[in-house]
C-alpha cells in the first residue's frame, strides 16, 4: 500500500526520523542489556541507522526488514559500508515469514502505526521469544481527539486509527504482552536535528509541499498529539 | 536537482535553517539569509563554517560577509530542513 508520507521519508533518506530522533533510539538500547548472543529485529528498519548501531554497538545479530523498495536500498547500502554488518529482507510486517519464537529483542520506531496495528501486534508477539523484549515508539494520542482530527491525522499520514497510552496498552495485552513499561521521555514531540541523510536524486516538489503541510499539522497539533516509548515482554517474571 | 528547482526551495526555506549537500560532497547548515539566481547565502551555524570552502561556480563564492557564506546554485545537489519534527 502506497503512502506518501513513508515515501517522503525515504525518497529524502533520513536517519531517525521517529519522535526523539537517534538519541532517543541508543538512550533506550543502552538500556536493555543486549548481548552478542542476542538475536534482534530492527522492523520498518528504513534506512537502517539503528540496525546499523545495534549491529557495531552491541555486536548482536541483526535482522532488519522493511516493506519500501527505496529504504531497503538504502538499508542494504548502509549494511555494506557498516563495519558490521546486518541482514536487510523484503517484508510485511503484518504477515512476517519468521518462525515464532525467533528474536529476544524487536524494536519498532513509529511502524507499528503505519499498519493494521492490531494485526501487527499479533505477529511481532508470535515471532518475539517468550522471554524476549518488545520496544516501541510510537505516535500517541494525548486525549480525546475530535473526529475531524482524526480524519486529518489518518489522511495526512495515511494511518487507520490513532491510539492513546491506554488504548496502545490494552492492544498490546490483547496479543500477550503482560508487562508494559512506560519508558521515559520528553512529553511534547521534540525537534530531531537531521544529521543522517541519504537523498535520492530528483525529489519531486510534491514531497516538499508535503513536508510543509506535515510542519504546519505539527505546529498546530502537537500538544495533542506526541509519543510513547514501551518496553514489552511476554512473561511475568 | 536542477538549478531552478533548487532555486525554489532556496525561496521557500528563506529564513530557515537548513542543511545544503554540494556536488564535491561537503555539507553546510545555517540560515538562508538571501537568494538570487544563481547563488544562496547562509549563516552558518558556527563561524567557522564557510571559511575556505567557499569558492563555487562562478568564483565570487563570498557574496558579501553580510549575508554570510555563498553558495552557487549549481553546485548543490540536496537542501532540506536543518532540523525537523518526524513521527
Amino acid at each position: 500500500m502506497s503512502n506518501a508520507y513513508l515515501d517522503l521519508l525515504a525518497y529524502f533518506g533520513i536517519g531517525g526520523a521517529h519522535p526523539g530522533g537517534f538519541n532517543l533510539t541508543q538512550s533506550i538500547l543502552e538500556d536493555v542489556n543486549i548481548q552478542p548472543i542476542h538475536s534482534v529485529l530492527d522492523i520498518g528498519c528504513g534506512t537502517g541507522q539503528t540496525a546499523a548501531f545495534l549491529a557495531n554497538r552491541f555486536n548482536c545479530k541483526v535482522t532488519a526488514i522493511d516493506n519500501h523498495p527505496v529504504m531497503l536500498k538504502k538499508a542494504q547500502e548502509r549494511s555494506k559500508n557498516s563495519e558490521a554488518s546486518f541482514q536487510v529482507f523484503e517484508r510485511d510486517v503484518q504477515n512476517l515469514n519468521f518462525m515464532d519464537n525467533s528474536f529476544d529483542f524487536i524494536i519498532s520506531e513509529s511502524v507499528i502505526i503505519f499498519t493494521q496495528i492490531s494485526k501487527t501486534l499479533n505477529e511481532l508477539s508470535r515471532v518475539l521469544n517468550s522471554n524476549g523484549c518488545l520496544i516501541i515508539i510510537e505516535m500517541t494520542a494525548e486525549q480525546n481527539l475530535s473526529e475531524e482530527l482524526q480524519r486529518k491525522v489518518c489522511s495526512l499520514y495515511g494511518i487507520h486509527e490513532i491510539l492513546s497510552e491506554e488504548e496502545w496498552i490494552l492492544r498490546l495485552r490483547e496479543v500477550g504482552f503482560s508487562q508494559i513499561e512506560i519508558i521515559n521521555t520528553p512529553a511534547e514531540l521534540p525537534q530531531s536535528e537531521i544529521n543522517d541523510i541519504n537523498q535520492s536524486i530528483n525529489i519531486n516538489k510534491d514531497f516538499y509541499d508535503l513536508w510543509e503541510e506535515h510542519n504546519h499539522f505539527i505546529h498546530h497539533y502537537r500538544h495533542l498529539i506526541g509519543y510513547r516509548a514501551f518496553k514489552c515482554q511476554l512473561n511475568e517474571k | 536537482m536542477s538549478q531552478s528547482n533548487v532555486y525554489s526551495q532556496c525561496c521557500r526555506y528563506h529564513g530557515q535553517r537548513v542543511r545544503i549537500t554540494c556536488d564535491d560532497g561537503r555539507v553546510h547548515i545555517g540560515e538562508i539569509t538571501r537568494v538570487s539566481r544563481n547563488m544562496v547565502w547562509i549563516r552558518p551555524d558556527n563561524n567557522l563554517g564557510g571559511y575556505g570552502l567557499g569558492f563555487f561556480g562562478d568564483g565570487f563564492g563570498f557574496g558579501g560577509f553580510r549575508f554570510g557564506f555563498g553558495i552557487a546554485l549549481g553546485a548543490i545537489t540536496a537542501i532540506v530542513l536543518a532540523s525537523a519534527f518526524f513521527w
